[in-house]
């Protein structure tokens, strides 16, 4: 039995308005980059051809990538929230699963950053006694975000004990 | 303790001072102070050719003024702190310029720490440090420095009171000291070392005295023979640094774990240790999350282990302390670290001794791993030979090879798991071996995780959360779905929903 044991995908996936925000954050980060490779290459070299090709499949492929990230990790990205525990899975190359039980759960907080907001997306954040057990659930609709922060606080409440 | 009344009814009495024998141990600690200073000004004065009469008085003056100003200082705080224990909770307050109250509920209490440096003992007088198990910056210790020792013992008592108080240990300590476990003391990476760190911390000393010429021709006196002779005297300094370094080791064991006797009273753990400063820890039980059978390298070749604790509340070790807060024993033979670990844990030691191994994948795993770091490592010893004529440089990869295939087959050989009745138990490390048996129902959620390559071999890390300790706990490389029905078994329950088992459909 054991060789055949898997775990099944957490049920919801984030928003599908994560897909344009995880981009717009990567375009942030990778066009500077990009455009940094170009200029050095414009003002600082001979613009020799050779590294000129070099240079450009450099910037097509960091712009590529902001793209394309976002997209992959929107598929992998998954959570659920029973009424025993928090449950999500994240990564790409390396898979992460994580299961918090709710009597364990200490704090729950959301947080929207400012980009975030123009998306009407937040992120929920779940810590439990440990330093090591913090659970994130990334770029949910806000309203759903507040109400699932509100669920999980009245849920955890109701538990008794000091939750170590 | 129903004897004590709660705040509400005792409004603001019951406050009680830290001991007045304080003053005369600080004025004792303050001659420490008053040395090194006199020794500053008697090289300054010295130089000076002042009268004879002149100097002394300065000494003398200074310190007069120094121990004037510690007994002040100590006066003031010894009448600014205050403590008191009512029924619910223990309350201090100090603070001579910022006045500070703090108070913490006392079923918050996990480990009371008691100590005495050899000053305090021949006052009669003890430290006392209270542990919660906040983890919240400095608020997870309430100090009194200092409490007469019977103040001390008493508090200690009421505060880890239970129910069933007065019953004795029925089956005698679980551990006591046996003066032949300081063979083990030497086997540690201080004894090669640090001879060579005293010798740097004297020369600082001697340089601070101004006898920095003194030292600066010794060492290069001794930097000539090692030139002129390096067979006779590499060798022979090295044999020096050992010995040296072993002598250390000795004392430093004699030091922390003389005396030392770790008992189980009802509900909570006592531990018992020093010579000069004499340390008491009392430890609840209900906050063990579970023990740790230590064993790195040189200590394991030695036949020895050590048991820690994993536990919530314990404070982390002050900077002056020669020893891990959390360590339960010193050094002791192996079959004794895991009799006492397994009676602490309340498993059986064959326990330890039986973990399931982890599947071939995990060794293979480990050994390409080496494989391509002495490939990596050699290619670029190759570049750095083309630029640079440096042949020894190959010396490198030479040696990574063998050492990295050792550290791949014995990290490969450590690892393993099992599930006791309350406890689950994992093993990992090649160099610093280590055992963990962490409660079961301290586990406060699970990681899983998978990389790439550990995703090809079928493998998987699981980790267990956890309040105490270092707060997660790996079970490394050890099979996916074994992995999987290992946490599922541990935490019945948790990870049922989620699981998808052969033949049976995903429930969505």
């Amino acid at each position: 039995m054991s060789a055949s044991t898997r775990l099944r995908p957490p049920r919801n996936q984030a928003d599908p308005r994560a897909v344009p925000w995880w981009t717009v954050q990567w375009l942030i980060l990778m066009v500077p980059v990009a455009a940094a490779a170009v200029a050095a290459y414009w003002i600082l070299t001979e613009r020799p051809v050779l590294l000129g090709a070099g240079v450009a499949v450099f910037a097509a492929g960091c712009v590529a990538l902001a793209l394309v990230a976002p997209r992959a990790y929107y598929r992998v990205e998954r959570w659920e929230v029973t009424d025993q525990a928090v449950y999500t899975r994240k990564g790409w190359l390396r898979h992460t699963w994580k299961v918090a039980p709710m009597s364990r759960i200490q704090r729950v907080d959301t947080a929207r950053g400012p980009v975030q907001r123009l998306f009407g997306l937040a992120d929920v954040t779940v810590t439990t006694a440990s330093s090591a057990g913090a659970i994130k659930i990334e770029a949910l609709d806000h309203e759903l975000a507040a109400e699932l922060a509100e669920r999980l606080t009245a849920i955890t409440q109701a538990t008794p004990g000091d939750a170590t | 303790m129903s004897g004590l009344p709660s705040a509400e009814e005792s409004g603001d009495a019951g406050w009680a001072p830290l001991s007045g024998r304080s003053l005369w141990a600080s004025g004792v600690k303050s001659l420490v102070i008053v040395a090194g200073a006199v020794a500053g000004l008697l090289r300054l004065l010295l130089g000076r050719d002042w009268p004879v009469g002149g100097i002394v008085a300065a000494c003398a003056g200074a310190a007069v003024l120094i121990v004037a100003a510690v007994l002040a200082y100590d006066g003031a705080r010894l009448r600014t702190t205050r403590w008191r224990l009512t029924r619910e909770r223990l309350e201090l307050r100090s603070g001579i310029t910022v006045r500070q109250h703090r108070s913490i509920p006392r079923d918050r209490v996990r480990s009371v720490d008691l100590r005495a440096d050899p000053v305090c003992r021949a006052f009669g007088l003890s430290v006392v440090k209270v542990g919660t198990g906040e983890h919240a910056g400095e608020d997870d210790e309430l100090v009194l420095d200092p409490l007469s020792k019977h103040e001390a013992e008493a508090l200690r008592r009421t505060l880890l009171r239970q129910e069933h108080e007065g019953a004795a240990s029925q089956d005698g300590p679980l551990a006591e000291l046996r003066w032949s476990w300081i063979r083990y003391a030497p086997l540690s990476v201080w004894t090669f070392t640090g001879a060579a760190l005293l010798l740097g911390g004297l020369y600082k000393v001697l340089d601070s005295f101004g006898l920095k010429g003194l030292a600066g021709r010794a060492a290069s006196g001794l930097w000539d023979w090692v030139t002129a002779q390096p067979l006779v005297a590499v060798p022979l300094l090295l044999a020096v640094n050992a010995v040296a370094g072993a002598l250390g080791a000795a004392l430093l064991f004699a030091e922390s774990w003389a005396r030392y006797r770790l008992e189980r009273e009802p509900g909570r753990l006592r531990l018992r240790r020093g010579l000069l400063t004499v340390r008491s820890l009392t430890l609840q039980e209900r906050r063990l999350r579970g023990v740790e059978l230590s064993e790195p390298l040189l200590l394991r070749m030695g036949g020895g282990a050590r048991v820690k604790t994993v536990a919530t509340g314990l404070g982390k070790a002050g900077e002056h302390e020669t020893e891990d807060v959390a360590a339960l024993t010193p050094p002791v033979p192996r079959a004794l670290a895991a009799q006492v670990a397994a009676r602490i844990a309340g498993v059986s030691p064959a326990v330890f001794a039986a973990l399931a191994p982890h599947p071939r994948a995990a060794r293979r795993r480990r050994i390409v791993r080496a494989l391509a770091t002495f490939a990596v490592l050699s290619a670029a010893t190759a570049l750095a030979t083309l630029l640079l004529p440096v042949p020894w440089l190959w010396l490198v990869p030479a040696v990574a090879l063998p050492a990295g295939l050792w550290v791949a087959v014995a990290g490969a050989a450590s690892l393993g798991h099992a599930l006791g009745e309350r406890h689950l138990l994992a093993r990992r490390g090649a160099v610093a071996r280590r055992t963990i048996a962490l409660e079961r129902r301290g586990i406060s959620g699970w990681t899983f995780s998978e990389s790439y390559f550990q995703r090809r071999s079928g493998l998987l890390t699981v980790s267990a959360a956890t309040a105490a300790g270092k707060g997660r706990y790996d079970v490394v490389d050890v099979g996916h779905g074994d992995g999987l029905d290992l946490a599922a078994r541990a935490v019945p329950g948790l990870l049922e929903p989620f699981l998808v088992r052969d033949g049976t459909p995903a429930r969505q």
